[in-house]
């Protein structure tokens, strides 16, 4: 499924064109503002087997900065920062799909091109034996947790940009 | 004349005692089935009933029920509108701590004897680096006791059900100060059918859903502490919610 590209915001913004594992791209606008997590809640959402948004709670739409009917029946992958590696994302999906519980922390690109990182878990969704789908669960993360992640995930967009 | 035992988990407030009697009679009387209400004082209490036997019809808290759907074929089949699971994180008004990043390993947090709020407030000292083991745990009996001990600065902290929190008097809330209250909306107590009981559990859930239907069943329902009564929850209602709680495990 392919994205729409983002228009580009009003202010100062970095332009980078991202590639999906479907072999889709989409061009994204980065602004430097991180959004802070809502204090208490979850940010809760459920894609289908091939990512596709079925159900967003109410801190998922109003943090993504989309409205809901912009964001169900999209990819997940609406919402990916390039400031992210590709391989944390193909980590994220070898586990679930392997019926496995996936945590990680998750630097999140909003519509207006600020960010919110989180701590993210992701279970399959089993009926009758099948996984079905997916729910992703994201907590507010520590601080200290995100400053290293940071730094690991530079690591890896560096190998992954020298490839 | 055979029964049917209801049982009701033991963290509702114990002013609502009566009132979860009077629901009883209210069932009762609608679906024309003789039950008979337990009230196990302690979760301990409560498992060895479940395990016993002897609960035809569960009104759990949110992870036991999980528990019991996946492992033990309960059937989810209704749940409070309205009314979410929520806990607060709270410390001494005199407490230096003014956010949950504020706690320090090594910290006292008085708790009850509730998995469900411990394992909610474990997931909001995550922002502080704190896990389980880098907590002083102090085990009370009761909410009330609980909260002292962080008032009296005995404890750094202390874990509430939010019912719990907001059912304290306004001068012990005074004490107090509020470092989070969640909002995790999603989390209910839910009505569990034991496996088999088919059509008695379906007249019991008509006659709870049809408390919203009359100004007398309503006033069961306000008397309960749910003023939004009760709904209808589906075998997928369930699955959800026992997947989003299976996210906040560890």
């Amino acid at each position: 499924m392919t994205l729409a590209d983002m228009p580009k915001p009003p202010e100062a913004a970095t332009e980078h064109r991202l590639h999906f594992h479907d072999g889709s791209s989409r061009t994204v606008y980065v602004i430097d503002r991180e959004v802070p997590f809502p204090e208490g809640r979850l940010i809760i959402s459920r894609v289908d087997l091939g990512g596709v948004i079925t159900h967003a709670n109410d801190a998922f739409v109003e943090m993504s900065g989309y409205a809901r009917d912009e964001l169900i029946g999209q990819p997940h992958c609406i919402l990916r920062h390039p400031g992210m590696p590709r391989a944390a994302f193909k980590d994220l999906w070898d586990t679930i799909s392997s019926g496995k519980k996936w945590h990680g922390y998750v630097k999140n690109l909003r519509k207006d091109g600020a960010h919110y990182w989180v701590y993210a878990t992701a279970v399959p969704n089993v009926r009758g034996g099948s996984i079905v789908g997916y729910t992703s669960v994201r907590r507010k993360p520590s601080r200290k947790k995100i400053a290293e992640l940071s730094a690991v995930y530079a690591d890896w967009l560096a190998q992954e940009k020298a490839a | 004349m055979t029964h049917l035992n209801i049982l009701i988990a033991p963290d509702f407030p114990p002013e609502r005692f009566a009132a979860w009697h009077i629901l009883n009679t209210w069932l009762q009387r609608k679906s024309g089935i003789a039950l008979h209400l337990l009230t196990p004082a302690s979760a301990h209490e409560q498992a060895e009933l479940i395990a016993g036997g002897k609960a035809d019809v569960v009104y759990a808290n949110p992870f036991d029920a999980a528990a019991m759907v996946r492992d033990a074929g309960f059937q989810a089949v209704a749940r409070p509108v309205g009314k979410a699971d929520e806990m607060v994180i709270a410390t001494g008004a005199a407490s230096p701590a003014n956010v949950v990043e504020d706690l320090q390993p090594g910290c006292k947090i008085a708790i009850t004897d509730n998995r469900d709020v411990k394992l909610i407030g474990l997931r909001l000292l995550e922002p502080a680096d704190l896990t389980e083991a880098d907590v002083q745990w102090t085990m009370t009996d009761s909410f009330q006791a609980a909260a002292r001990l962080a008032i009296k600065g005995e404890a750094d902290a202390v874990f509430l059900l939010a019912d719990a929190y907001h059912s304290l008097s306004k001068l012990s809330r005074a004490q107090l100060k509020l470092l989070i209250e969640s909002r995790l909306s999603d989390i209910t107590h839910v009505l569990l059918a034991r496996p088999g009981l088919g059509e008695q559990a379906e007249q019991i859930v008509a006659a709870l859903v049809a408390l919203q239907d009359t100004p007398d069943g309503q006033q069961v329902a306000a008397d309960l502490g749910m003023p939004g009564g009760f709904e209808r929850m589906s075998h997928e209602d369930a699955e959800f919610m026992i997947d989003l709680m299976d996210t906040l495990l560890d």
